[in-house]
């Protein structure tokens, strides 16, 4: 495997107080949708604007395809393709001239500006609306636009901050689908950051758990969410749960049981829901309990967050990204 | 290499055209000052005979001084749009983009000497509408909007150095107007240094807005170019200069 982007230990202090990366060391493979998953404040944009070359790290080194973000920007500069928290098209200019702009700005052959404008802004859906000038667009299609800005030099790796904020599902769905149709026709490595638990469950490959400037957790989705050792088994009887507790208590792989809080059933906590319940099952027909209803539980990202981190992310984060939201959709107007 | 860096320069220049294109009404509405000193104000000062220029009225004696004003204004703005711009992130989309710190600085403030042009011919037309008369030679003319693209370049760096500063739009709105004003009314703009007091005229001949009339002065105005030299060096030098603290300085403006 392929490293492409390379942290080791880095540090940001902002206005010498403010910690925001507190040694972060991180290592991305080619071919990946890597996601930095974080509540707000974490570090995220933060980590995101020292590999894109635009601040100096205060301590530590990166690379990108094997580049040093600082002695070599130059050269990182020209193999990255970025979309910023930010809504950051020019408003003012239609969607067209924006590519145009960009596609200057990163060499692209005069002869072939026109051929890859067009097809980057087919791509994402808004070769109609080429020549529309880009105030009139929704949040969603600016989003489009910039993905297809980011694009224009066909880069090899993708920074995307939060791309799909302020959006509806099916905005963000639109946003994917075109993103996933990109990863095939280019090879190309997505670096990501996001708030929204479901998203980095459902596209990113691997994922990396930032708080408070330091990385918590890092694997798949499904490595992480087995890491937290959260699957459970809840059990509905007649029986009385005390009993229910005892019998199952008496297996091995059972770690905990709980009282379930509206009192109706018994949780075991277990390592795999899947393997546990056969058992379970078997060994309450052996006491001829009769088990009204029984589920598994799977861990949810937010299990993990919760394990790893302490507190529950949607809770740390629903106020404030309302507030962020809204910042976002003014400064477009 | 060289060609690169002109080429994405261009591109800015480009981007710049096309919004003024986009949005003219800006353009018309800061006419609008320009042309009430020309229009209003010239007129009733014409009696006070202050010219000492044989052949030259009141009016035609400001237009090039009031033309100055008008694009120092549109020039010391470009800060606040960088800090705008930072905000929105298109700034931080350039950052990231393979161009040199220098020539987005370079780009930003020739842009401002686009907007000066176009500023300034509106202002020019409807000088001469209201009997202003402009030398129309067309080598001249040339050397008056290069003038005013060197000024215009060097105050856009000035105010993105003061944006570099300030850091955030609320404390940059104020800047503008504080900086403007002082130096309109410490320069040759609406009267001659001649009738100052002592230490005016001592402002008054290291402001570089007093070079910028001057020179704009000869070659629109008066067709004696004795002056000319010596106020397209200033210029440059104050171009320069701002140009250099600019690019950096840039940098701050994104941490
Ligand atoms: N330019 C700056 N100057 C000073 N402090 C900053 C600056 N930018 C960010 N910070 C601080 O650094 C910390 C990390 O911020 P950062 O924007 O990287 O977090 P984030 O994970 O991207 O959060 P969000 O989800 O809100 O985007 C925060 O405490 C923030 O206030
Ligand atoms: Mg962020």
């Amino acid at each position: 495997m392929n490293s492409v982007i390379s942290v080791k230990n880095l540090v940001k202090v902002y206005d010498k107080v403010v910690r925001a990366l507190n040694g972060i060391s991180l290592e991305v493979q080619e071919g990946e949708i890597f996601g930095l998953l974080g509540p707000n404040g974490a570090g995220k944009t933060t980590l995101v604007r020292i590999l894109t070359t635009q601040i100096p790290p205060t301590g530590g080194e990166a690379f990108i395809l094997g580049k040093n973000i600082i002695e070599e920007a130059d050269k990182v500069r020209e193999l990255i393709g970025y979309v910023p928290q930010e809504i950051s098209v020019m408003t003012d200019l239609t969607g067209y001239e924006n590519m145009l702009f960009y596609s200057k700005l990163y060499d692209v052959p005069s002869s072939e500006r026109k051929r890859r404008i067009e097809n980057a802004l087919n791509l994402v859906g808004l070769l109609d609306k080429a020549n529309v000038v880009v105030k009139n667009y929704s949040g969603g299609m600016m989003r489009r636009l910039e993905i297809a800005q980011a694009i224009i030099n066909y880069p090899k790796i993708l920074f995307l901050d939060e791309p799909t904020i302020g959006l509806d599902p099916s905005g963000r769905k639109a946003i994917w689908s075109y993103l996933s149709q990109l990863m095939e026709e280019h090879e190309m490595t997505i670096l990501m950051t996001t708030h929204y638990m479901d998203e980095a469950d459902m596209v990113t490959d691997r994922l990396a758990i930032i708080n408070f400037g330091k990385i918590v957790a890092v694997g798949t989705p499904s490595e992480l969410k087995k890491s937290t050792k959260l699957e459970s088994v809840t059990i509905v009887s007649k029986l009385h749960s005390n009993e229910v507790k005892k019998i199952l208590s008496s297996l091995p792989f059972v770690k905990q049981v709980y009282d379930e809080e509206d009192g109706k059933g018994v949780t075991a906590y277990v390592e795999n829901a899947e393997e546990a319940v056969v058992e379970i099952i078997s060994l309450l027909k052996e006491n001829s309990v009769n088990v009204e209803s029984l589920s598994m539980n799977k861990p949810t990202l937010d299990d993990v967050f919760l394990a790893y981190a302490g507190t529950k992310l949607e809770e740390t984060t629903s106020a404030l990204e309302a507030r962020k939201i809204r910042r976002t959709m003014q400064r477009m107007r | 290499m060289l060609t690169n860096y002109v080429e994405k320069v261009l591109a800015m220049l480009e981007v710049e055209v096309r919004r003024i294109m986009h949005d003219r009404t800006e353009l018309y509405t800061r006419a609008v000052q320009p042309i009430l000193w020309i229009g209003v104000f010239a007129p009733v000062m014409e009696k006070l005979r202050v010219v000492p220029i044989p052949n030259v009225t009141y009016m035609e004696f400001i237009t090039p001084g009031v033309l100055v004003q008008s694009i120092t204004f549109v020039s010391i703005f470009y800060g606040l749009t960088v800090i705008w711009e930072r905000d929105l992130g298109v700034l931080n989309k350039l950052l990231v983009a393979p161009v040199s710190r220098s020539a987005l600085v370079i780009g930003k403030a020739l842009s401002a000497g686009v907007r000066g042009i176009f500023q300034s011919l509106i202002i020019i037309l409807l000088a001469e509408l209201l009997g202003v008369r402009i030398i129309l030679n067309p080598f001249y003319l040339l050397l008056a909007a290069f003038l005013v693209v060197m000024f215009c370049a060097a105050f856009a760096s000035l105010s993105i150095f003061i944006a570099s500063l300030l850091k955030t739009r609320e404390r940059f709105m104020g800047i503008g107007q504080a900086i403007t004003m002082p130096l309109f009314f410490a320069s040759n703009a609406i009267y001659p240094i001649a009738l100052m007091p002592n230490w005016l005229k001592a402002v008054a001949t290291v402001n570089p807005l007093s070079y910028a009339v001057e020179g704009l002065r000869a070659l629109m105005i008066t067709g004696d170019l004795a002056t000319v030299p010596l106020d397209f060096l200033v210029s440059f030098i104050f171009v320069a200069i701002t140009i250099v603290i600019a690019s950096q300085t840039f940098n701050r403006i994104i941490e």
